[in-house]
């Protein structure tokens, strides 16, 4: 009989890979039987992994990263052999403060760099007036959307502690809390953005890659001690999400995939809902790309040891942790790809729409032009 | 000397009956000042007002993800707050988690003060998650795998072939007839209890 390994996610369109390698038996084919198990917040998919619960894991990349480096709650090292796609999340304001950004944009309004400063202007004034700040919701402290956010309004040179309130709402409230006017805007990937659209609720400013391109998501995570002593399952999961990729990127595979997230991501949600989700006619990239520009394909799922050092300088300019060489080097090795599937094709270094080039190589310079150009 | 003794406890959990039956519990063992607070949006403004020593929260709550923020931001709150469940006590996370709870404590606080209370959660929480996976279980007796697996033990046996080849067997008929392979699984199983 084959093995049987507890995979624990959040109910989200990138855990999509996870689903095809369960439903199309990739992972069974490698000798290993994927029982799923879909968990409420981030929090619980860190706790479980490290205390064990979970074999392996649907995490935020950056949450792998801050676990390991233990500047977060607890202290594990863990590794990411194979990361689960790219891109994926979007920018959404309320009605209100898109409209006011309408009036204040001097320039297209598709453009993050006018949004910034259109926004910043807003900032000005509700302080000047003496109004309550802006409230932005993301996911997790240790989120890509969380940095996202932090990169937008930088570019307007706003201080993402000071100018503004960044507070964690849990997507599923977070259509309703923008509806009753405790947020004004949030970044969250597929499918909150459709719903709160559909919902009326918000309008979406910023999708597919706008701020940051072929930015870090979801990786599949493990203990790095169980990884050591259990190599031959890590290889067949990974190989597994290899698999799955290439089978998500196939155009043929377009409905199975839409009929698959309908039956096992989104049990609670109408089909509507995931049409709107997946469909997006102006993509010429192929199927597996949603309105948020979620990526799927074998491209997205190399876990670059680039892509973690990116991340781990958004942490330091976040204010998470301070940098220091070693501290960059253990979160490089978070990323682990000699343990996942060989992909011999580099991955993509995340580019965001303005602020410094980033380079792998000398993080020190980057923080400081990064620090300088806010 | 009560007044200092006398922790304050948020409880977020949206289960009325185990709420009440923890708060219940919490009260016969002194705690006077326990607080529950709905699972909703404010959740950081209403535990800023209540200021707690101990926060308890249920595990399926995804307002957890709101709370890891103020460790965070440490302004956000009048006193930093520390997750409890710190590694040297494993049998306490492991229990924890499988009643389905967390805690989350005021730094400093001395840890035998706060074990009784997560004890007490735990055991009052433990009947839930019992209750909970015997109905998990019941729903999944014939979940996808379990079908494939006995179909695929069916099919070894009727044809006396090696596992490998029943299962590709099996995928080669869905693929064939474009179904799931696991429905292809629940149609051998219902024809073996036919033909029995």
């Amino acid at each position: 009989m084959t093995k049987r390994l507890r995979i624990g996610y959040v109910p989200l369109t990138d855990a999509a890979l996870l689903h095809v390698a369960k439903a199309q038996h990739f992972a069974a084919a490698r000798g290993v039987e994927i029982e799923l198990v879909a968990d409420s917040s981030w929090a619980n998919i860190r706790d479980k992994l490290v205390a064990g619960h979970f074999d392996a894991a649907h995490m935020l990349a950056p949450a792998a990263i801050a676990v390991s480096l233990g500047i977060d709650q607890i202290e594990a090292p863990l590794v990411a052999p194979v990361a689960l796609g790219l891109n994926g999340n979007a920018i959404t304001v309320s009605k209100v403060l898109f409209e006011a950004l309408l009036q204040e944009a001097q320039d297209d309004i598709a453009d993050p760099r006018v949004t910034s400063k259109a926004l910043a202007r807003i900032v000005a004034r509700r302080r000047a007036a003496g109004e309550a700040p802006l409230t932005f919701g993301h996911v997790f402290p240790f989120s890509s959307h969380h940095y996202q956010l932090r990169l937008w309004l930088r570019a307007g040179h706003l201080d993402p502690d000071e100018d503004v309130r960044l507070v964690v709402v849990p997507p599923p409230f977070m259509v309703w809390t923008l509806r009753k006017g405790q947020l004004d805007g949030f970044c969250v990937g597929a499918p909150w953005n459709s719903l709160a659209v559909a919902a009326g609720a918000g309008t979406l400013l910023h999708q597919r890659t706008n701020i940051v391109r072929d930015c870090p998501e979801k990786v599949l995570a493990f203990r790095a001690e169980w990884a050591r002593s259990h190599g031959d399952d890590v290889r067949a999961l990974a190989g597994a999400v290899d698999d799955a990729s290439r089978w998500a990127a196939a155009p043929g595979n377009r409905n199975s995939l839409r009929t698959l997230l309908t039956s096992t991501a989104w049990q609670d949600m109408s089909p509507w809902t995931i049409e709107r989700v997946l469909a997006d006619p102006t993509s010429t990239s192929g199927p597996a790309v949603v309105e948020t520009g979620l990526q799927l394909d074998e491209d997205a799922i190399k876990a670059d040891p680039a892509q973690a050092l990116w991340l781990y300088a958004q942490m330091v300019a976040a204010g998470q942790t301070i940098y220091s060489p070693v501290q960059a080097e253990a979160a490089a090795a978070v990323y682990a790809p000699a343990l996942g599937p060989s992909i011999s094709r580099p991955a993509a270094t995340p580019v965001a729409f303005d602020g410094p080039a980033f380079s792998p190589n000398d993080i020190a310079s980057y923080l400081v032009a990064l620090h300088a150009s806010s | 000397m009560e007044l200092r003794w006398d922790l304050r406890i948020a409880l977020v959990d949206k289960n009325p009956l185990r709420a009440a039956i923890l708060e219940e519990g919490l009260r016969a063992a002194g705690h006077m000042s326990v607080v529950r607070i709905d699972d909703t949006a404010d959740l950081l403004d209403r535990i800023r007002a209540i200021d707690p020593d101990v926060i308890l929260i249920d595990l399926e709550s995804p307002s957890r993800d709101v709370l890891e923020q103020m460790f965070k931001v440490s302004r956000s709150v009048a006193r930093p707050v520390a997750m409890f469940v710190d590694r040297s006590d494993a049998a306490t996370i492991d229990a924890a988690i499988d009643a389905g709870v967390s805690a989350y404590i005021v730094d400093g606080l001395r840890k035998d003060r706060v074990k009784p209370i997560l004890d007490m959660t735990i055991s009052r929480f433990n009947p839930f998650a019992k209750l909970k996976k015997e109905l998990e279980t019941a729903k999944s007796q014939l979940d996808d795998p379990k079908a494939i697996d006995r179909a695929k033990a069916l099919v070894m046996r009727a044809k006396a072939i090696p596992e490998e080849q029943a299962y590709a067997l099996m995928r080669h008929v869905a693929m064939n007839e474009n179904k799931k392979i696991a429905e292809i699984a629940r149609s051998i199983i219902t024809a073996a209890e036919l033909l029995r």
